[in-house]
C-alpha cells in the first residue's frame, strides 16, 4: 500500500467510535508513563504508573525523583549507568530496575528513556516509559538460577574428571608394573620347572598329573600376565590414525597360520569371504589384535566332539563396513552374560584356559577405531561377532 | 607503547603541562567529552581506559591482579611513565578519585595536583561513617547488573576471558556508550564499592580540589566534609546539580571550577 492510498482510507475510520482520546491514552496506556527534570524530580506520571505503585499523585509529583522509586542497587546502577547514559547519548532502552511500592513490595520493570532539549541544547526534561515484566523476571531469575547452577556442576564435573583421569592413569601405572615385576619370576619359576621335570624323578605315582596340572597353571599366570601388558600397552598408545585402511586377505591368512595346532580330526575349516569389503578402516596392528583374539576364541570354545567351522566375512551397511567372525562352537547364554562380555577378567569358561583379556582388548580397539561390536550367540549352537566400523 | 594500547590512551591539547582524565565506574572515557576538550588548547589532554572498561585490553583483566584499586593506580602511573609526564594534573571521576590519591602518593614527583570529582573513599557506611550504603545494596547492585546483562550475556564460564571467536559479542559491547564485559563490570563493582580508603587521606601531599555533586546519592555530602577535614591540603566545591556526574549534567560549572583551581596563584 502506497503513502497517499493510506491516506485515502482514513475518512473510513470515526476514532470517536473508540472513545480513544490522547489524555486518557496517556493516563491508562497499558504500561507506566513518568517525565522528570533533569535532577530526577517527577514532573508528571500516569494513572498506570500510579496505581502499580500504590501512590496517590500528589505524594510524588515534585517531591520524589525517578531513582528515589528504585531499589538502592537499582539507584547505583542507574546514577552510574543509565544518567550519563541518557546525557551522553539521549536515550537508553531495555533497563531492567525495580521499583518499589508503596507497600514495601517491588515491581519489575523494563524502563526506556529519553532525554529532551531545550533550543539551547540543554536538558530539559526525561520521558521514561516502564513495562511490567513481573512474570519475565521470574524466568530470567530461573535461567540465571540454571545458569549458575550449570556453571558448578560443570566446575564439580571437571574435577571429578581430573581425578578420575588421574586415577586411570595410577591404576595403569601400577597394572603395567606388576606386570612387568611379575613376568620375569614367573618365567623363572617355569624355567626351574622344566628344568625339575627333566631331572627329577618322583616315586608317588599322582606325581605325574601333579606336575601337569602345576605346568598348567603356570601357561595360565604366564598368558594372564602377558593379557595385562599387551592391555595396558594399548591403552598407552595414541589413538590410530583414523585414515588408515588394513587389507583383510593377506592378514586373516596370517593369523589363522598362527593359530595353535588342533588335534587330529578335529582340524578347524576357515571360510573366509571378502568380496563385498576387502579393506577395513583400522589400524593394522589393531585389526591384528582383534582378529587374532576373535579366531583364538573360536577354536577355544569349539563344541567338544565337533569339528570347528569358522567363516569371517565383510558386509557393507550404510556408511560402514561390517566385519562378521561366526563360528559352530559352544556359544553363550547371552541373557545371562551379555552385559559382562567385554569387561575386563570376566571369564564365562571356567575349563578353558584364559586371561579374560581377550574381548575386552576386541571391544576397546573397535572403539578405538570409532565402530562398535555386536554379539549373538546360541548356547550349544555357536556365536558371531560382527565389527561395525565407519568407512 | 604496550601499556598505552592496553589502556586506550589517548593524548591531544598542547602545553607546559598536563591534565590526565580518568574515568569512573560504569563508563569510559567518553564520559569526559564535554569537558576534556575545554583544556585543549592550554593542556596536553591524556585520556585512558581503565584495564576492563571501554577499548582497553579487555584480555588484561586478571581478576586477582584487579581485586584492589593499587593495581589501577600502577596502571594510570605507568602511563604517565610511559608518556614521560612530571607535574600532572590527574582529574578523577568517583573511584577513580580515589585511584588518583593512590597515585599521587605513590609517585609525588609526578602528580601535582587532584581534581576528586564526586569522591567517596568508602561507599559503605561504618562506625562513626555515613558512606550511603549498606552490604545488602551492593549485593543489590550487582543483582541489577546481572539483570541487565541476562539478555545478551554468553559468557558462560564464571572465569572471565576474552571470546575473540565470538566478534558478534564484542559488535553488542560497542553497540553503547559504557558498555563493558559484565564478568568484569561486576568484578569492578565489588571492587570499587567494598574498597575502603580512607586511612589514604592523611597521606597525600598534592593540593587537592573535592568536586561534589549537591544532590549526589552515591557520594552524599557528608563524604565530601569528611575528605575535605582529612586531606590535609583541599578545596571543596560544591556544584549545583544533581547525580553523580557533574562532568555530564554540569559541564560548565566545571570546567570553571577546575580552571579556578589550577589558576597558577590561589588562596588555599
Amino acid at each position: 500500500m502506497t503513502m497517499s492510498e493510506a491516506d485515502d482510507m482514513l475518512p473510513g475510520l470515526d476514532l470517536r467510535l473508540t472513545e480513544e482520546d490522547p489524555d486518557d491514552l496517556y493516563e491508562h496506556a497499558p504500561c507506566g508513563y513518568c517525565s522528570c527534570l533533569p535532577d530526577g524530580t517527577l514532573v508528571r506520571i500516569n494513572q498506570t504508573l500510579l496505581s502499580w505503585l500504590g501512590y496517590a499523585r500528589q505524594e510524588l509529583l515534585a517531591r520524589q525523583s525517578l531513582s528515589q522509586l528504585l531499589t538502592v542497587g537499582g539507584r547505583l546502577h542507574y546514577e552510574t549507568h543509565c544518567a550519563p547514559l541518557l546525557l551522553l547519548q539521549g536515550e537508553v532502552r531495555e533497563m531492567s530496575y525495580s521499583l518499589r511500592r508503596r507497600d514495601g513490595g517491588i515491581l519489575p520493570v523494563l524502563l526506556n528513556a529519553t532525554l529532551r532539549r531545550d533550543a539551547a541544547g540543554e536538558p530539559l526534561v526525561v520521558r521514561i516509559t516502564l513495562f511490567d515484566i513481573t512474570e519475565r523476571r521470574k524466568y530470567e531469575q530461573d535461567l540465571l538460577r540454571a545458569k549458575e547452577q550449570a556453571e558448578a556442576q560443570r566446575e564439580q564435573l571437571r574435577l571429578q574428571n581430573e581425578q578420575l583421569t588421574r586415577t586411570n592413569q595410577d591404576l595403569d601405572n601400577f597394572v603395567y608394573t606388576a606386570s612387568h615385576d611379575l613376568k620375569q619370576p614367573v618365567n623363572n619359576l617355569a624355567g626351574l620347572f622344566g628344568e625339575l621335570r627333566r631331572t627329577a624323578t618322583f616315586n608317588d605315582p599322582a606325581a605325574a598329573a601333579m606336575m601337569g596340572m602345576v605346568d598348567e597353571a603356570l601357561q595360565q599366570m604366564l598368558s594372564t600376565i602377558d593379557g595385562l601388558t599387551e592391555v595396558v600397552q594399548r591403552q598407552r598408545q595414541p589413538e590410530p590414525a583414523p585414515t588408515e585402511t588394513t587389507a583383510l586377505q593377506a592378514l586373516t591368512e596370517e593369523i589363522i597360520r598362527g593359530l595353535p595346532p588342533q588335534p587330529r580330526g578335529q582340524e578347524a575349516h576357515f571360510t573366509l569371504d571378502f568380496a563385498a569389503a576387502p579393506a577395513l578402516r583400522m589400524a593394522r596392528t589393531a585389526l591384528h589384535s582383534v582378529l587374532a583374539n576373535l579366531l583364538s576364541n573360536a577354536l577355544k570354545y569349539a563344541q567338544p566332539g565337533r569339528r570347528p567351522r569358522i567363516a569371517v566375512r565383510t558386509a557393507r551397511a550404510p556408511g560402514a563396513t561390517v566385519l562378521r567372525v561366526q563360528d559352530n562352537g559352544r556359544g553363550l547364554d547371552l541373557a545371562r552374560h551379555g552385559a559382562e562380555l567385554f569387561q575386563l577378567f570376566r571369564r564365562f569358561h571356567p575349563d578353558v584356559p584364559g586371561s579374560g583379556v581377550g574381548l575386552y582388548l576386541v571391544h576397546r580397539l573397535v572403539h578405538q577405531a570409532g565402530g562398535q561390536v555386536e554379539v549373538s550367540s546360541v548356547p550349544g549352537e555357536g556365536t558371531t561377532f560382527q565389527l561395525i566400523l565407519p568407512e | 607503547m604496550e601499556i598505552l594500547k592496553r589502556l586506550n590512551v589517548t593524548v591531544s591539547g598542547s602545553g607546559p603541562r598536563a591534565l590526565v582524565f580518568v574515568h569512573g565506574f560504569g563508563c569510559n572515557q567518553r564520559m569526559w567529552r564535554l569537558v576534556a576538550p575545554a583544556f585543549a588548547d592550554r593542556y596536553r589532554v591524556v585520556l585512558l581506559d581503565l584495564v576492563g572498561a571501554g577499548q582497553s585490553d579487555l584480555t588484561a583483566y586478571d581478576p586477582a591482579r584487579y581485586s584492589t584499586l593499587e593495581a589501577h593506580a600502577d596502571d594510570v602511573l605507568a602511563v604517565l611513565q610511559a608518556l614521560d609526564l612530571r607535574d600532572a594534573v590527574l582529574v578523577g571521576h568517583s573511584v577513580s578519585a580515589t585511584i588518583g590519591l593512590l597515585a599521587a602518593i605513590r609517585e609525588p614527583a609526578r602528580v601535582a595536583r587532584l581534581v576528586l570529582v564526586a569522591p567517596s573513599p568508602r561507599f559503605l557506611n561504618d562506625v562513626g561513617y555515613t558512606g550511603g550504603f549498606e552490604p545488602a545494596d551492593i549485593e543489590d547492585l550487582l543483582d541489577t547488573m546481572d539483570n541487565n546483562y541476562l539478555g545478551w550475556s554468553a559468557v558462560m564460564a564464571p572465569v572471565i576471558m576474552a571470546q575473540p571467536d565470538r566478534p558478534e559479542l564484542m559488535a553488542e559491547l560497542h553497540n553503547s556508550f559504557c558498555s563493558t564485559d559484565p564478568a568484569i563490570a561486576r568484578h569492578f563493582a565489588r571492587v570499587t564499592f567494598l574498597a575502603d580508603n580512607r586511612a589514604d587521606l592523611p597521606r597525600l601531599r598534592a593540593p587537592a580540589l573535592i568536586l561534589q555533586c549537591a544532590h549526589d546519592a552515591l557520594a552524599p555530602r557528608a563524604v565530601g566534609d569528611y575528605l575535605h577535614a582529612h586531606l590535609p591540603d583541599s578545596q571543596l566545591v560544591v556544584l549545583d546539580t544533581s547525580g553523580h556526574c557533574p562532568h555530564l549534567s554540569a559541564p560548565q560549572a566545571t570546567i570553571a571550577a577546575i580552571n579556578h583551581f589550577l589558576k597558577p596563584v590561589r588562596t588555599a
